[in-house]
């Protein structure tokens, strides 16, 4: 019995956002849905391929974001609902193709689902998707809570169906990754058949040519359908005011901010002061509504999260506005009370509201904060993230870090978007330097190894996971060979997209829904492009390290392969590969000699620094066994013996 | 529905990414939903889980949805898996009438494992808490958990354990029937083993 | 004599381009490591006082404590350092006939002292396409293998090091000034530990002008010639000033000014010319082409020296009294630029770092 195959109309449940998403999408009776994973929204697609045989859906893993628009796109020429699904640096690669597509219109219904991440909890930017609804001309819509996520998942491809374009629904990490009650709706059917029309009148958008050409007429039909969209989201019961008929405060916000107004007005008790219209439908704004409400209250406070993409729409509409309505004092991200950087939380609205109001606020007694904090200061030693006990990332890092540093020609390692990007911290050793978007770090490297015209003698080294290889490192890899670039790719394999969740991808011998499906080989891609490759054991440090050298010093392009499962793969966890042990008459703790380098070097989580034998230990139920740290110890103290 | 002792009541579960810190909130989440109740969990996972610190906030209302993030200063419940961090959580959402049931085995942090930090001692951890809440319960749930099989269990005997404290309407009923759906046999003979411990923790 | 740590070891010798790459550091942490006549740290280590700060010779060095070991007396300051007797000398009938860059008398002393079982082990210097290559040798056959001159900076010292954690007792070495002063501060174990077992040593001292970069080296020479072709090198005495190369078919002459540009910044702060802390110092024999100078410095040498001798391994004469003053105004030449350069470099030192204490401990020499 599960929610994503059954009907189970008018029943509920506590659902994580995402879920609800995905129920939104099977109400409203989805055919085709394609996705690259990113954190927050990756749970959709696995959600959807879980269940895609029972469905009668087709899911897939995409290359990459940009493929997967275009899949999903034929799955919407083809008369289906279809949906795409990215986290916001996908949209940024799949933007090319989208700015074609909101031109030439869909046909089935087509659903671009967003996920952003404000804070940058699990991401390396809080880059925005709300303007790419402004730039690319369709509509913009923004489930507030669990409910909506579902509700306006559904209404999303009702919505897409009307004006035959793609309707952007955007959601955010505190939604998504959060769970909430939802009460479920009625399924609709599949369309279930595809055909794909193509010889009607060229203009026909429903059985003509698909494109975005001829440019200012298709431009012009898709402003029309935007102006529609802007009617009927006047009417859009997602667009929901809750306060007094005449607040002396008006908040205005989307989002899962929603919901953190409500907290702080209530922490304030400030129900009788503050009304608070929560819009689903951030682009086109629908000007009566908002009229309608600015009218009401001469003081006007915008909560958004990260860039003031409302808060700019809204005074626009209030200029124009003004000699009806007058005119109004605002405040949000210009006048600094809500912050343009990082996700917001209830108390740092309670902190521009009180100011706002005049109401002071203490989130706790004084003199317990000074004490806890204190107690904090001793009790709680920094927790940074690092790699996992076991991860052959940090035998990677090990490896190449001790090479560079070897070489002393100040090599450095370009880095790229996965679980190594961790690289960059302590736990990596610090070993990467740069770090961009997916595939930018051989991209880099590629131009580095050029600028031995002007004298740079450093050896370049880039790093990439299996999964990025694919989705786009290697156009750069191609663009390094043929420009007779130098620099050693290293591609980080560990059998999965892991930051993610083990996502399969086409190095894999299995597809987005557990079938199997053929693997492409990343070694022999690579020879295929004429270049050196070798593959390695990461956890074999001893040859690692020899093949790197070799390829640090020699010229031209060169791909190292380093070959190790993740430790949290499935078909690792909970296995041990060897039982650690250390030798205490042999270990040399902190002396001369040795000075701690399992611990205080590699630092592995699966280690402990006993302060009073001032020796090491393995922490068993932390240990996964892979041996790396007897490689590593210069007294042959820590033994490992096979599992 | 049985009324909250408060409404919204504010549930953190924290722990060591990798300690099974989301299936416990969710398993606590199902269970009050399961009861009627508006349950809102709020989690970060993803970079945060690779050793990292973890936190669940668990709100449960008898009335509606509400922000998936506690405010600050307003957990009444604190519910840990890893000793430094029951500490962390309370400065940033204790209060004096916080309540604490804490796992008493560390999982040290890199910055300790190499030496450059100290790790506190079980006397002032315990000293500490005390301090800043106004209950708090300590045992050892992950030696528990080894000995049932494994020390990821040591996320369900906490559940058990703040089930036994009568703060909010969990009932074993409840926790079996989720078992039985959502787990094979095996499994959840061991997590209703481990659940039962748990709650013969707390005296 | 203050001894600190890794992290002041970078910032008063590799950070000021000092390191000559002996190698003292090497070997004994998993820490420094030798490539490509390079040495360089891997990951950092925290401890505030190191076998890598007290080994290395470019670090303070308390000349008594060196003096002492060897000579069993306090240090005395020499044009030529401690010596016994000097001779002109080159192998004998009984040695192999190898091709010897000089008069073969390192190849056949090394190789017999350790027939005669002064040494279990011997530390030489091979190389590998052109790099330097340290090795311990246990066998005596092996010894002839390793005589040419190299003229580049070789990390030898973390064999020696090597060597004493193996176990050997009665260790030979070959090498230069910095390696051999170095070696005289390992054998006094500066941080006392128990664990260390000082071994006997049988040091024979190479004269050192100076050596060059490796890298650099190898650039200059990969420049000038395929140097896989290269079948020897030379520096004809003054006033030739050239350093030739010698392949099968051609002599390539590059001038010694090129040469001295790739001389590493630390080789200019060493005084010592005829490698002072050796049992027996080795050289040119300018003049005598096919015979070398050598220099008898411990009791040990010269009852190494006279047994060879007599046995016929070793050939001798006597050391013309104007070749002694030649040899001592050449030393004392070297001392004095030497002394000159460190005084400049403190200086500078002194202005850049607000007269900080690092600047003293700098002093290679007394």
């Amino acid at each position: 019995m599960s929610i994503f195959t059954e009907e189970q109309n008018g029943t509920r449940h506590l659902l994580m956002g995402n879920e609800a998403i995905v129920r939104g999408a099977i109400e409203a009776g989805l055919d085709v849905a394609a996705g690259y994973p990113g954190t927050p929204s990756s749970e959709i697609i696995e959600t959807l391929a879980k269940y895609a045989e029972k469905n009668n859906h087709y899911v897939e893993w995409s290359v990459n974001e940009k493929v997967a628009l275009e899949v999903a796109a034929a799955g919407s020429f083809s008369g289906l609902r279809s949906l795409a699904v990215m986290k916001q640096p996908g949209l940024n690669v799949a933007s090319d193709f989208l700015l074609h597509l909101s031109a030439s219109g869909t046909r089935g219904p087509m659903v671009l689902l967003c996920a952003d991440d404000p804070g940058a909890l699990s991401s390396i930017n809080e880059g925005e998707t709300r303007f790419y609804a402004r730039l690319m001309e369709i509509p913009l819509i923004e489930p507030g809570n669990f409910q909506e996520a579902k509700d306006m998942m559904k209404w999303a491809f009702e919505l897409s169906e009307e004006i035959r374009n793609i309707v952007l629904v955007r959601t955010v990490t505190r939604l998504s990754h959060a769970s909430g009650n939802v009460t479920l709706g009625e399924r609709k059917e599949s369309v279930g058949k595809a055909f794909f029309k193509n010889d009607g009148f060229i203009l026909d958008p429903m059985e003509g040519s698909v494109m975005s050409a001829p440019v200012a007429y298709k431009h012009g039909e898709q402003q029309v359908k935007l102006k529609r969209c802007a009617e009927i989201f006047e009417k859009s019961p997602f667009n929901v005011y809750e306060g007094p008929v005449n607040p002396e405060l008006l908040i205005i916000t989307s989002s899962i901010c929603d919901l953190y107004s409500k907290e702080a007005v209530s922490l304030l008790n400030a129900e009788k002061r503050v009304g608070i219209l929560k819009l689903g439908t951030t682009f086109p704004l629908p000007p009566k509504l908002i009229e309608q409400y600015l009218a009401k209250a001469d003081k006007i406070l915008i909560v958004e999260e990260v860039l003031p993409f409302l808060e700019e729409s809204i005074k626009v509409l209030a200029a124009e506005l003004a000699p009806t309505i007058g005119a109004k004092q605002f405040f949000g991200k210009a006048n600094g009370d809500i912050p343009m950087v990082n996700e917001l939380n209830p108390d740092i609205v309670v902190t521009a509201l009180s100011s706002i109001l005049g109401i002071e606020y203490k989130e706790v007694d004084e003199e317990y904060k000074k004490r806890a904090s204190e107690i904090c200061f001793f009790g709680s030693p920094a927790r940074e993230t690092t790699f996992c006990p076991g991860c052959p990332h940090r035998a990677s890092f090990f490896s190449i870090n001790k090479n560079i540093s070897m070489d002393n020609r100040s090599g450095f390692t370009c880095g790229d978007i996965g679980c190594y990007s961790m690289g960059m911290l302590p736990g990596g050793f610090s070993t990467l330097k740069t770090l961009h978007a997916m595939g930018s770090g051989t991209g880099l490297a590629s131009g580095f190894g050029k600028m031995t015209k002007f004298g740079m003698e450093q050896p370049v080294v880039s790093v990439c996971g299996d999964s990025t290889f694919f989705h786009s490192a290697m156009p750069p890899l191609v663009n390094a060979i043929h420009n007779n670039s130098n620099l050693t790719m290293i591609v980080l394999d560990n059998s999965g997209t892991a930051m993610t969740g083990f996502q399969p991808h086409p190095g894999l011998e299995v597809d987005a829904t557990g079938s199997e499906a053929p693997k492409i080989d990343i070694p022999s891609v690579c020879k295929g492009m004429g270049v050196n490759v070798e593959v390695c054991d990461p956890f074999d440090l001893a040859k690692t390290q020899e093949t790197l050298f070799k390829f640090l010093e020699s010229d031209g392009v060169n791909v190292l392969v380093l070959k190790q499962i993740c430790a949290l793969s499935p078909e690792k966890k909970g296995k041990k590969m060897f039982n650690m042990s250390i030798d205490d008459s042999v270990c040399l703790g902190g002396e001369c000699g040795c000075n701690k380098m399992c611990t205080r070097v590699l630092s592995c989580p699966g280690l402990i620094w006993d302060r009073e034998t001032e020796k090491s230990t393995i922490n068993d139920v932390i240990c996964i066994g892979c041996g790396v740290c007897a490689s590593v110890c210069p007294s042959g103290a820590i033994k490992k013996e096979e599992a | 529905m049985p009324e909250l002792k408060y409404d919204p009541y504010n549930l953190i579960i924290t722990g060591v990414g990798g300690q099974g810190n989301v299936m416990s909130s969710r398993i606590i989440g199902n269970m009050m939903s399961l009861k009627g109740f508006f349950v809102t969990i709020g989690e970060t996972f993803g970079a945060s889980q690779r050793g990292g610190s973890v936190m669940s906030h668990v709100r449960i209302s008898t009335k509606e949805t509400v922000s998936p993030q506690i405010p600050k200063g307003k957990a009444h419940m604190i519910v840990s898996l890893e000793p430094s961090e029951t500490i962390r959580v309370l400065m940033d959402y204790g209060n004096p009438a916080v309540q604490v049931i804490t796992n008493t085995r560390p999982t040290h942090p890199i910055g300790v494992i190499s030496g450059q930090a100290e790790y506190p001692s079980d006397q002032n951890i315990e000293e500490w808490i005390n301090e800043i809440s106004s209950k708090a319960w300590f045992f050892d749930a992950t030696e528990m958990a080894v000995k049932i099989g494994h020390p990821i269990f040591s996320n369900i005997i906490m559940a058990g354990a703040l089930a036994a404290t009568n703060e909010l309407p969990l009932d074993r009923e409840i926790f079996e029937t989720i078992m039985n759906t959502k787990f094979n046999p095996d499994k959840a003979k061991s997590n209703l083993e481990a659940y039962d411990q748990g709650v013969a923790s707390i005296v | 004599m203050k001894i600190s740590g890794s992290n002041e070891l970078l910032e008063q010798i590799q950070n000021n381009n000092l390191c000559v790459g002996c190698g003292a550091c090497v070997g004994i942490c998993p820490y420094f490591k030798a490539h490509k006549g390079k040495v360089a740290m891997t990951f950092s280590c925290d401890r505030t006082e190191g076998r890598c700060y007290a080994h290395c010779p470019g670090t303070e060095t308390d000349y008594d404590v060196l003096a002492n070991e060897l000579f069993n007396k306090p240090y005395e300051e020499k044009p030529i350092g401690n010596y016994i007797k000097i001779y002109g000398a080159k192998a004998g009938e009984k040695a192999v006939n190898g091709s010897f860059q000089n008069g073969g008398t390192v190849t056949t002393l090394m190789k017999f002292a350790m027939e005669k079982g002064l040494i279990d082990s011997a530390v030489l210097t091979d190389s590998i396409d052109m790099i330097p290559d340290p090795q311990i040798v246990t066998k005596s056959d092996e010894i002839g293998n390793f005589s040419s001159t190299k003229y580049m900076a070789s990390p030898t010292v973390s064999k020696f090091n090597e060597a004493i954690k193996m176990g050997h007792k009665k260790i030979g070495v070959v090498g230069t000034p910095c390696q051999m002063k170095a070696i005289g501060k390992i054998k006094s174990n500066p941080l006392d530990r128990e664990e260390f077992k000082k071994p006997e040593t049988f040091l024979i001292g190479l004269f050192c002008t100076w050596a060059v970069d490796t890298k650099n080296f190898i650039k200059l020479l990969e420049s000038k010639t395929d140097i896989s072709k290269i079948k020897s090198m030379d520096i004809p005495p003054p006033p030739a000033e050239v350093f030739i190369l010698k392949t099968e078919t051609e002599a390539i002459e590059i001038p010694l000014d090129d040469i001295r540009k790739i001389v590493p910044e630390g080789c200019s702060l060493c005084p010592d010319m005829t490698c002072e802390w050796a049992d027996i110092s080795v050289g040119a024999f300018e003049g005598r082409s096919g015979w070398n100078t050598l220099i008898v410095r411990t009791k040990k040498g010269e009852e190494l020296i006279n047994s060879a001798i007599s046995e016929g391994y070793l050939t001798v004469e006597e050391f013309p009294d104007e070749n002694v003053t030649h040899l001592t105004k050449g030393s004392v030449g070297k001392k004095k630029r030497g002394l000159a350069k460190r005084e400049e470099l403190m200086k500078s030192m002194d202005q850049n770092d607000n007269g900080s204490a690092t600047a003293p401990s700098v002093v290679g020499f007394r």
